[in-house]
């Protein structure tokens, strides 16, 4: 398969801030594609510079295997959704949409019926009369992806673009995101920092962290596999062991990251031995931390299933990882 | 455990009086708006509201008395041509003066705005209001200096063997003449000198306010730059042109100075308003072209509305 976008050991600079350093990746055509990172970790300025608004300070961008260096943002066959979405306001929704038909000259009923057909797929068909500062967030935000998909881009950017919408109407979206990217089979290139919304919309993720690739991986692996301490602390509540405490869990003396719900519990001394502490109710489960005492002097989180009793605090309980649940943390020397 | 009150206890009457204006909110707003609305109410409408009635008076032709009885008299003596003529020059002039500001104001403006960051930025405003605090009096006259026949810009123009392109500007019919400093071209660029900080401000205010993202926006849907500035930027930055334009227009209406330092002599209306209430003391036709530049302006922002430059407001 093409790659629809290929980061060459990309750089980009601002001064003393290095936004994106040494990045590579490939995103393949067709795909669902995650940035995920904290704040500042340098995935708007990748997204930037795949839509052209920046230039790498070095490295090279491939976008269908053609270097993009030279190509100004309104000749690349990519769009992008922007985090605020940028909705021109003295224009109906309606010419909005239509807008990047217009500027390319169509002739003004094919824009019309273009456009009535772009927001009837983000099901919005009759508001084109209005103007956008009449509609709500989660309209603007359809509105926006509209105007977006109506040039057939070969490649979608959004930047957050469920960021300003309320819990409800976020899931709805991503719903609706993942089901219209699948009809249209255009490459999606989604920026986000939560970590729930990446892994259940994309087919492959990359973790950002301080302009750095932390892992590139599908949902699964970067969730139940993850290469380094920061991608287990950031995107799951995986427990990160050091060696030494890997080889009291009878694994391997490296790095290993444990799921929380793959430990098993029991009241008194075992294997690993700990104190119980403060315990919170999740609905499916209850999360318990356990206190390693003397030599190693932290906490580890397990995830208790529903039925089972959750052990006072100041109980002294044993620790058993189930089979197979412990992962070496490649990305860790 | 310690017992502290619900409630604090009163400081003193500074503390008073911000329970008074808290509890009745109208009050405070009353006691800040209530003094500027006296003054606009009674000296400022009211005085426009003297000048409007005046122009419906007459002036008797023999004892040269004000009659005070209504008539449109007065008003069909404004459209008479040796005065009529005066009206088109002035209006004519004004809405030269905008489109040269505007004009040149745009560039300044669209820097500032987007680009001039920390002490350029700084430097900008500087620049923009710098010569609004020298005075106006002295700038004209430098003008005037400036413009002459043995002036700067002729000696330049020897210098730099453009003479033939000062002459041929000066040979057009009209807005030609002697030199530069007796013709409509150098009470326009006067005008244009004086008034263009007017314009600079709120375009760039206005243009300050449009974000970057929808610039991009149209650029990455396939927007040209100039098809950005004709179908973005120039329709956002409207309610700042007009803004700008309302100052201008209005400015250079009324204005008597300039005109009659820099310039061909003929009158504008503010020369006009200036003698006839003074020498020829016809006050009622001084009332009368007073009107016009307020009539003009309503036009103005009649015709501004319809094209939905308050849209965006
Ligand atoms: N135009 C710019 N000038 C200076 N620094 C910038 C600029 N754009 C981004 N940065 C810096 O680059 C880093 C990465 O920013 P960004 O790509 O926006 O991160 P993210 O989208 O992951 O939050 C941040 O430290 C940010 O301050
Ligand atoms: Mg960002």
């Amino acid at each position: 398969m093409t790659a629809a976008v290929e980061f060459r050991n990309v750089t980009r600079h601002f001064g003393p801030v290095r936004a994106v350093d040494g990045v590579d990746l490939t995103i393949a055509e067709g795909s669902f594609f995650a940035m995920l990172g904290p704040s500042g970790s340098g995935k708007t300025t990748c997204l930037r510079l795949i839509s052209g608004f920046d230039a790498p300070t070095s490295g090279e961008i491939r976008i269908f295997g053609e270097d993009s260096g030279h190509v100004p943002p309104n000749r690349r066959n990519v769009n992008t959704v922007f985090q605020d979405y940028a909705l021109f306001p003295h224009m109906t929704v309606r010419d909005n949409v239509a807008y990047g038909l217009m500027v390319r000259g169509v002739d003004k009923a094919t824009r019309r019926n273009k456009a009535e057909e772009m927001l009837s797929l983000v099901k919005l068909a009759g508001y084109g009369d209005r103007k956008p500062g009449q509609l709500s967030g989660g309209q603007r935000q359809r509105v926006a992806l509209a105007r977006a998909l109506v040039n057939e881009p070969r490649v979608l950017l959004l930047d957050e673009p469920l960021g300003a919408l309320d819990l409800k109407l976020r899931e709805s979206m991503q719903d609706e995101l993942k089901a219209l990217q699948q009809r249209l089979g255009i490459t999606f290139v989604f920026v986000t920092h939560d970590q729930g919304e990446a892994l259940s919309m994309a087919d492959q993720v990359a973790v950002f962290a301080n302009g750095k690739v932390a892992q590139v991986g599908s949902p699964t692996d970067i969730y139940e596999r993850p290469a380094t301490k920061f991608v287990a602390d950031f995107v799951g509540s995986s427990n990160v062991l050091p060696p030494a405490l890997s080889r009291q869990f009878g694994g391997p003396d490296a790095w290993c990251s444990l799921r929380p719900e793959a430990i098993r519990v029991v009241e008194g001394a075992g294997q690993v031995t700990g104190t119980a502490g403060s315990a919170r109710y999740l609905g499916a489960g209850t999360k318990l931390s356990v206190h390693l005492g003397r030599s190693e002097d932290m906490e580890i989180s397990v995830v208790l299933p529903p039925g089972q009793a959750v052990p006072a605090p100041g109980t002294t309980v044993a620790l058993q990882p189930m089979s197979g649940a412990l992962h070496v943390m490649a990305g860790e020397k | 455990m310690t017992t502290r009150p619900a409630t604090l206890p009163v400081r003193g009457p500074g503390d008073r009086l911000s329970d008074l204006f808290w509890r009745r909110p109208r009050l405070l707003l009353a006691l800040l708006i209530g003094p500027p609305l006296l003054w606009l109410g009674v000296v400022y409408l009211g005085s426009l509201f003297a000048l409007l009635l005046q122009s419906f008076y007459s002036i008797d032709e023999f004892s040269g008395l004000v009659v005070p009885e209504f008539t449109l008299k007065t008003y069909a003596e404004l459209i008479r041509p040796s005065n009529f003529d005066i009206i088109l020059r002035t209006v004519m002039m004004a809405a030269a003066v905008t489109a040269g500001c505007i004009v040149i104001a745009f560039p300044i403006a669209y820097y500032a705005a987007r680009y001039a960051r920390g002490r350029w930025k700084a430097a900008f405003y500087l620049g923009v209001m710098l010569p609004l605090w020298s005075s106006y009096l002295v700038k004209v006259y430098a003008w005037k200096l400036i413009l002459a026949k043995e002036g700067i810009v002729t000696w330049a123009a020897e210098g730099t063997h453009t003479s033939g392109i000062l002459n041929a500007l000066l040979s057009l019919p009209v807005i030609g003449g002697n030199s530069l400093s007796t013709s409509y071209i150098g009470t326009w660029i006067v005008f244009v000198y004086v008034w263009i900080p007017y314009m600079i401000l709120p375009m760039q205010a206005a243009l300050e306010r449009v974000p970057t993202s929808m610039i991009e926006a149209s650029s990455d849907l396939g927007a040209s730059s100039g098809q950005t500035l004709r179908t973005v930027i120039l329709p956002l930055a409207l309610p700042g042109v007009v803004a700008g334009s309302i100052f201008t227009f209005s400015l250079t209406l009324g204005d008597y100075i300039i005109p009659q330092i820099v310039g061909s002599s003929r009158l504008f209306i503010g020369q006009a308003v200036y003698t006839l209430q003074g020498t020829a003391g016809n006050i009622p036709l001084a009332a009368a072209f007073a009107v016009v530049p307020i009539a003009v302006m309503l036009v103005y922002l009649a015709i501004a509305k319809r094209m939905g430059a308050f849209d965006a407001l």
